[in-house]
């Protein structure tokens, strides 16, 4: 079976862009900070954004929910007879975020490479990359994202 | 030097997260979507490893050293309240830059959540 079809892999290239409608906020970054239980005074206050919460945050992309219940960015590529995985996430931190700056995210489709797992199971391995930049265009991180469609 | 750091995760760390990144993704509260996919309780967002390890980090080498790089990869579920152990093991430190190994382990069952998985600090 092969799930690196003809009109997939044209789609290797497609790139989107999402700026955030405000600032990122201190509410916001607070409200990370309780969440992920950080006790960095920094980050409690709002003044300087945990290095991650841009990699992890939907708040720029103002999408509506989908059925499953997510709002963040996504390809939606149509890969039957698969489920899709989380493969993980290389995160590169150029400059500190604070609350005044509107994050802009552009995410590319950097690739699709099919393999056949020890077990014999066919995947596809998807990788992204989202560069987020602030509203002076300054590159604050860069996000390498792999998912994997795996055959059911 | 010890580096170790574990933390449970419980059900309204999961919604306060979920609300925190914008992600209402339904496998992390949703009873009914859980179980018409063989899940009995919610899974903790993967994503909220990153955070995890960039506070484990910053406890370990304290509040001025700056995380550059970050990277981990996903081989487990985890589940809400399960804790998890974030362990770290220094493999390069020179001229102000340290490289750690990381892996973040289910305190229950002793399974691997997260692994491989690196950082590089910069160091005051």
């Amino acid at each position: 079976m092969t799930l690196l079809t003809r009109e997939l892999a044209a789609r290797i290239g497609e790139e989107r862009v999402y700026t955030a409608p405000e600032p990122l906020g201190r509410a916001a970054i607070r409200y990370f900070a309780l969440a992920t239980g950080d006790t960095d005074p920094a980050h409690l206050a709002g003044d300087v954004a945990p290095p991650t919460l841009i990699c992890e945050t939907n708040q720029y992309a103002g999408l509506p929910r989908d059925a499953d219940g997510y709002a963040g960015h996504g390809w939606h590529l149509d890969v039957p007879g698969t489920r899709l995985v989380r493969g993980g996430n290389a995160y590169r931190f150029e400059r500190p975020v604070g609350p005044d700056d509107v994050i802009t995210a552009r995410w590319k489709l950097a690739d699709m490479t099919e393999r056949v797992t020890g077990g014999g199971r066919t995947m596809l391995i998807v990788t992204s990359v989202a560069t987020y930049t602030d509203q002076a265009g300054r590159v604050l991180a860069v996000n390498e994202e792999t998912l994997i469609h795996v055959a059911r | 030097m010890s580096l170790v750091r574990e933390q449970k995760i419980e059900l309204p760390d999961m919604i306060a997260y979920a609300g925190a990144t914008w992600d209402w993704h339904k496998l992390h509260y949703d009873a009914d979507y859980l179980r018409e996919r063989g899940l009995d309780r919610p899974v903790v967002d993967g994503q909220v490893f990153g955070a995890y390890l960039a506070i484990a980090l910053r406890e370990w080498f304290g509040p001025d050293a700056v995380i550059t790089a970050l990277s981990f990869r996903f081989k487990s579920l985890v589940f809400a309240g399960e804790t998890i152990r974030c362990v770290g093991t220094v493999v390069r430190e020179e001229a102000g830059t340290v490289d750690v190994d990381l892996r973040v382990e289910v305190v229950e069952g002793g399974r691997i959540a997260v692994a491989p998985a690196s950082a590089t600090l910069t160091l005051p």
